[in-house]
């Protein structure tokens, strides 16, 4: 019954926090009281013999002490921030990477290796790699559970093995005494207080104090002190049945704040301006991608950022909108988020209420978060994609319904990241080059986005666009999506065991390094200037000889076949989210020769060896790394590729260069022709040849011919346009693209009635080549173009109503109409369609395919309109034929003799 | 015989209609903006009246028998207007039996408290001269209406005792100068009101003459709108009413926003749901008294004491203490342009030991309500003990307070001119008034952001939701 209640009384605590009502403020100063929950009950403070510290003095455990109420095994158990890997770590021979996640997985940027058992030379043990990275590591997991599973305190100590070891001052191995360190619970206070001590815990971990991390993480609360010999607890903050009172410590569901410790930037505040730890590792998602959560307008943030002023976007629209990271990334059993959780129902049940009752959920909450698709953090990929995403809210077909046209075509190719973070505010890392390293054992680092020293308040930040790439989401969807790229250049060898390993940092250290300063052949190798000293501009590998000299120097000290290698590494980017007026919305940016989806990136200003594309995630390295003039390297996109056809950027040359050579081939063949007939006219006595007034077309026919005609200059000038939006600037490319279709439309219908009119009437066939004797006619009428014509000869087939074509005439029309125009509104209407039936234009090829044999029929016909507006002159007089058209009446030539049967 | 048109223009005729009318019917066309600007007044030139205006002036009245040789009817025009009467039109209010007129004539503040018998010195904001010869006949002279209070060039003008031109002014001069109205000419009383810079309106003082765009959007960089851009005035009647000096409002009496921002929406869908309940002056005026403080609390109790250094913005021997605030945060109220409550003298105090001078209409209930953004004024000033009325003193001139410093005989002066017995037992009252802020408007990047009001991210917010009947923050509990 007891239970019951107090399970009632948190459980109403949760409900009162997940709509929103605690959230604190970053800082502890600033952070007002009513904003933890009231309604948290006071609780004791067990050690992990299950004893009240007032008793022990014993160091707290999260893990008997919240395990009172919540089932703290399930939780630990249930939480890839604890895991970090550490469930699938294996050795292998075919990746130095052991697992998916921060315990096991090697990254180039933190650049110290977790060493495997059995490896020749020791870099990092469990121990130094949880010094190393324990400030950004919740605890449980790797910090208390050894890889077989076992604790790390049960296991037998040997300076053999990684985990029980350390590596001393002079790079030789000890042993690692877990009872004297302890191991490091997972530390539910540090998400879940208001103003979690960060700092005095960082430092009892980075000191190997391990077990005393949870504690430290408490300090400065009242409720316990650092004595000299062990904590010190303060019983006034603890009630006389011992249980420590609640207002004291602050319990809350996670803020910002608290993600904010371990990930990146968050900034709550709006008075307050934002300032930024830029590429600064220690907020990693700002040092990587420039992300930043605040709401704060970007104006009036105290970043140096150039054009600020004008910059009154908010840095996240989400951050502004009050949204928290929680509100996303959230419990995954959480009853509150229960519609995600049910995905899986028959498709008639709308909403099922079947879920975990709130008292349920709080003794076993899920600390699974839901989470997205990104690049780089492997670790638990099954829950890849169970976060929510922008369209769980938000229906992109109303909110774009105002001007976006082929709404779905764009939604199917383009993330809405691509269009809606359009642009970085911050600067984040570049490349990172281990292949030399500074006085200070630091990789050589770039920075983009930022004129010198990224977080020197005088260095302008300049801000970067992101690279788009393509990305396949869990459901198979491939969307394009921003980026950053980071590119790594290191050294490897093979160890004793054959397995490649990067050279660890000490040996890099002995290679580059004498006494804290470079060595003498080191400075005289690298000193471009001969002044002795080494600038960062002169460390680096741009030559065999420099390269040869490392090596050596690598060799020396027993290091297996060391080489270059690089890698360069895709950070997604999926916060900094603005609002559609600051948004990509100009047709032009992305259907432009300078397109933003074919924009490259810089990658390194130099390049040792040429670095592989990180291909162990979901995103497509499909573009080419290309050294630019000014000798740095950088990523192009190749969306055509990855199956993009973008109207206006992407074009097949090959057949652009067809069809203008067909153009201005019939062009100049025109000319020549005219021009002969010109010449030759003159020197003929121009016989009267006797020619009658025939109506020729009837009304029907000259107005569908003109209509045709209309539609056809139209299409193709517009066509031209949408093709070529780079020449013809001055045009609104969607004002053309929406003039393209509704000119199509008409020429199809048009087209449409014009056959039922031909198949009405019976006179189809006088298109209808006939087969016998047509060959021979045929030439007979070649034949007349070639020389007849020039002497002044008639034309050897009457023109007359029911026979008005010549057999060349007959072919060519049969062309026009039947294969071409056909074709035409085929891949015009596919183009059109993949709005709406993608399935049956991708069939057929998709636009990829659809796109360019729509351009190089349009090419046909504009070489068609050249020959046949030339041949309309060919008539009686120059201009007859035209008349005709316009008329109905024309001058025809009257045959004498034995062509008259046809009349 | 040849056909005029012949028949192939028919099929031109038809091939043109067949593109054309699709194409001008699908084309996508920039939706049409909205241009505020447009629908600002547009302003005939003044003419220059150097030139025309001859003669010598000896009194303000002199001048305006000239003005009324041409502008035959402007004294009778302004004579309607609550600019010359200094009082509404009378209101059945519910809690009198007789309907009452409210304004400065008769009525009182919780500044200077009231002009009744003061108007030596409150006249010098009266469009009339005159005040000498009392009430009845200042107010009833069509030569007692003063022109060259809002038409003359305010370097050459300047008013002194009993509504009257200040000793000295040039009064020919200033006939010439005369001009339409400019902020200068308002400002002169409405930056000023209360007797002195920022007194009243925190909204509206001496920084307004020459803003920039940061203080003031419309009146400041480019626009420099005018007071009468949007106070458009029709026979001398000028649109917009003051919410203190009458019980209900007219909408079209009042100047609003959407005079100019007609049919104008956020881009920002979010912030249009918002409108139904927001007022647009509470996102757009998150401060008033940018530039100069304005004066937020006002205690008569404190005054007549000997001794005492006298400073402009804390103390003075003849008013008492002041506070004065700059950059001052509004209060947020429900607000429907009406009040729920206005003092009328004879009523008795508020019984929660606070009297509302004035209190503003709405609640969340009330539909045609909107957040509104105001300016409270708290003061404490004399009332009445044994009668439980406020009590209006005398204080300029002769036997005034701030000659005698002598609360009883400045009472015992004004209950004849006020109607009001003086029981001769006074006390000092809580009183608080309510003052909309509608200038100092600022672009939509200065405006109020999310987390001004909401504050899930933990910044407290500005707006006290449970005050205001909600359950909560309406981004988690909803709103109305």
């Amino acid at each position: 019954m007891k239970r019951h209640t107090l399970f009632l009384l948190v459980g109403l605590t949760a409900l009162a926090l997940a709509i929103g009502f605690g959230t604190a403020l970053a800082s502890p100063e600033t952070a007002p009281a009513h904003q933890a929950s009231v309604l948290h009950p006071n609780f004791a403070l067990l050690d992990k013999n299950g004893d009240n510290v007032l008793e022990s003095n014993n160091s707290v455990s999260t893990m008997q002490t919240c395990g009172q109420c919540h089932d703290t095994k399930f939780i630990e158990s249930h939480a890839f921030h604890a895991d970090l890997g550490l469930s699938d770590f294996a050795a292998s021979t075919e990746t130095w990477d052991a697992s998916t996640g921060t315990f096991g997985q090697w990254n180039p940027l933190t650049y110290r290796f977790l060493s495997q058992s059995g490896d020749e030379r020791l870099d990092l043990s469990t121990a130094e790699w949880l010094m190393l990275n324990g400030e950004r590591i919740v605890g449980g997991g790797p910090a208390t559970t050894s890889r077989d599973g076992t604790l790390l305190t049960d296991l037998k100590t040997s300076k053999e093995n990684p985990e029980t070891s350390i590596l001393d001052e002079n790079g030789s191995a000890g042993t690692w005494d877990w009872d004297k360190s302890g191991t490091m619970e997972m530390n539910c206070f540090l998400c879940h207080l208001e103003s979690p001590n960060t700092a005095a815990r960082a430092k009892a971990i980075q000191s190997g104090e391990f077990g005393n991390a949870n504690t430290a993480t408490l300090l400065g609360l009242d409720i316990v002190n650092d004595g000299n010999e062990g904590w010190v607890w303060n019983t006034a903050a603890f009630t006389e049945t011992g249980e420590l009172n609640s207002e004291m410590i602050g319990i809350q569901d996670p803020t910002n704040a608290n993600c904010a410790a371990c990930h990146g930037e968050v900034h709550p505040e709006t008075k307050e301006p934002l300032t930024l730890n830029a590429c600064d590792l220690d907020y990693p998602q700002t040092a990587t991608t420039g992300q930043v959560v605040s709401g704060q307008r970007i104006n009036q943030s105290g970043v140096n950022l150039s054009g600020k002023n004008d910059i009154s976007r908010s840095w996240d629209i989400h951050a502004e909108r009050q949204l928290q990271c929680t509100d996303c990334h959230f419990a995954l059993n959480n009853p509150a988020h229960v519609s995600e959780a049910q995905s899986n129902n028959p498709d008639h049940l709308i909403y099922d209420p079947r879920s975990l009752e709130i008292g349920e959920y709080l003794e076993r909450p899920d600390h699974n978060f839901a989470r997205g698709q990104s690049a780089q953090f492997n670790v638990a990929p099954e829950y890849k994609g169970t976060m929510r995403r922008c369209e769980n809210c938000h229906d992109a077909s109303k909110g774009h319904a105002d001007w976006l046209p082929y709404i779905e075509t764009h939604m199917d190719a383009v993330a809405c990241e691509t269009c809606h973070i359009p642009q970085m505010y911050a600067p984040a890392i570049q490349s990172y080059d281990w292949t030399v390293i500074t006085t200070e054992g630091t990789a050589v680092e770039t920075c983009r986005g930022v004129e010198g020293n990224p977080n020197a308040v005088t260095s302008l930040v300049t801000g970067y666009e992101p690279v788009l790439l393509n990305r396949t989401n869990i459901d198979g969807d491939s969307l394009l999506a921003p980026y950053n790229l980071i590119t790594s250049f290191y050294w490897v060898y093979d160890d004793a065991n054959g397995n490649k390993r990067p050279v660890r940092l000490m040996d890099l250290e002995a290679a580059f390094l004498e006494n804290g300063k470079y060595a003498k052949d080191i400075v005289a190798a690298f000193d471009a200037n001969s002044d002795g000293k080494l600038s960062t501009k002169e460390l680096v590998i741009d030559s065999p000889a420099k390269e040869g000299v490392v090596k050596a120097k690598l060799e020396a000290l027993g290091l297996n076949s060391p080489r270059i290698e690089g890698m360069v590494q895709p950070y997604s980017i999926n916060h900094n989210v603005t609002r559609g007026e600051n948004a990509v919305n100009d047709c032009k940016v992305c259907h432009n020769a300078d397109s933003r989806i074919t924009q490259s990136i810089k990658l390194a200003d130099n390049a040792p060896v040429m670095p592989v594309f990180d291909v162990d995630n979901n995103v497509q390295g499909s573009g080419e790394l290309v050294t630019g003039e000014d000798g740095a390297l950088y990523y192009q996109p190749a969306p055509a590729k990855d199956g993009m056809y973008v109207f206006g950027s992407s074009r097949v040359s090959w057949i652009d260069w067809l069809g203008a050579l067909a153009f201005a081939g019939s062009l100049l063949g025109v000319i020549g022709h005219g021009t002969l007939r010109f010449l030759s006219s003159k020197k003929q006595t121009h016989g009267a040849v006797r020619t009658e007034r025939i109506y020729m077309y009837d009304a029907y026919r000259r107005f569908w011919h003109w209509l045709q005609t209309a539609s056809i200059v139209i299409l193709l000038f517009t066509g031209l346009i949408i093709h070529r939006p780079d020449i013809f600037g001055a045009f609104s490319f969607r004002g053309v693209v929406t003039l393209h279709n509704v000119i199509a439309a008409i020429l199809v219908i048009n087209a449409l009635l014009s056959v039922f009119y031909h198949v009405a009437t019976e006179r189809m066939q006088e298109y209808i080549p006939r087969p016998y004797g047509f060959f021979d006619d045929a030439m007979v009428q070649a034949k007349y173009y070639i020389s007849g014509i020039f002497k002044g000869e008639g034309h050897p087939f009457e023109k007359r109503p029911n026979n008005r074509m010549n057999p060349i005439q007959k072919i060519t029309y049969f062309g026009i109409l039947n294969v071409l125009l056909p074709l035409q509104m085929l891949t015009g209407a596919l183009m059109w369609g993949v709005q709406k039936w993608p399935a049956l234009a991708n069939a057929l090829g998709g636009l990829p395919f659809l796109a360019p044999f729509h351009s190089l029929v349009a090419w046909l016909f504009g070489t068609f309109i050249i020959v046949h507006v030339y041949m309309t002159t060919t008539g009686a007089t120059p201009l007859e034929a035209t008349r005709a058209m316009i008329t109905g009446y024309e001058e025809v030539e009257v045959h004498n003799g034995k062509d008259e049967e046809g009349s | 015989m040849k056909n005029r048109f012949p028949s192939w223009t028919l099929g031109l005729i038809g091939i043109l209609l067949l593109i054309l009318v699709p194409v001008l019917y699908y084309l996508p066309r920039a939706p049409k903006a909205n241009d505020p600007a447009a629908y600002l007044p547009t302003k005939v030139v003044h003419v220059d009246h150097k030139d025309i205006v001859q003669g010598e002036f000896k009194t303000g009245q002199d001048v305006t028998r000239a003005c009324l040789e041409c502008h035959e009817d402007a004294a009778t025009e302004l004579m309607k207007t609550t600019h010359w009467t200094w009082e509404s039109k009378a209101f059945d209010v519910p809690w009198r039996d007789d309907n009452v007129t409210i304004g400065k004539i008769n009525q009182i503040n919780n500044f200077c408290i009231g002009s009744q018998g003061n108007e030596n010195k409150c006249m010098s904001c009266h469009a009339g001269y005159g005040w000498e010869e009392g009430k009845e006949a200042a107010l009833a002279s069509e030569e007692n209406v003063d022109c060259l209070a809002c038409h003359a060039d305010t370097g050459m003008y300047g008013k002194g005792t009993f509504g009257n031109p200040a000793d000295g002014v040039d009064l020919l001069a200033a006939a010439q100068s005369v001009r339409a109205p400019t902020r200068e000419n308002c400002g002169k009383c409405h930056f000023d009101g209360g007797g002195g810079n920022g007194v009243k309106h925190g909204d509206l003082d001496e920084s307004l003459y020459f803003p920039d765009q940061s203080l003031d959007i419309h009146m400041g960089g480019e626009l420099n709108m005018q007071c009468t851009d949007c106070h458009v005035s029709t026979d001398h009647q000028i649109l917009g009413r003051m919410l203190a000096d009458n019980y209900t409002i007219d909408p079209n009496e009042q100047v609003s926003c959407e005079q100019c921002h007609v049919n104008q929406k956020h881009e920002d869908e979010r912030i249009n749901t918002h409108l139904s309940a927001v007022a647009c002056q509470t996102c757009h005026i998150p401060a008033i008294a940018l530039e100069d403080p304005t004066k937020t609390t006002w205690d008569w109790s404190q005054a007549g004491q000997d001794g005492r250094e006298d400073d402009h913005f804390t103390y003075l021997k003849i008013k008492g203490e002041f506070t004065y605030e700059q950059n001052f945060k509004p209060t947020y109220l429900w607000f429907n342009g009406n009040n729920e409550y206005r003092y009328i003298l004879g009523d008795p105090l508020g019984k929660s030991g606070i009297t509302y001078i004035n209190k503003p209409a709405g609640s969340i209930k009330d539909l045609s309500a909107k957040i509104f953004p105001f300016k409270i004024h708290v003061a404490k000033q004399p009332y009445d003990v044994k009668n439980n009325y406020l009590l209006q003193p005398i204080t300029s001139g002769e036997g005034g307070f701030w000659t005698t410093f002598d609360w009883n005989s400045a009472f015992e002066l004004a209950a004849p001119v006020t109607g009001l017995e003086y029981s001769g037992e006074y006390g000092f009252t809580e009183t608080h008034m309510y003052w909309p802020t509608t200038h100092m408007v600022q672009s939509a990047d200065k405006a109020l952001q999310c987390n001004s009001c909401h504050s899930a991210t933990g910044e407290p917010s500005i707006m006290d939701w449970e005050a205001l009947g909600y359950s909560g923050d309406p981004i988690e509990w909803g709103g109305r």
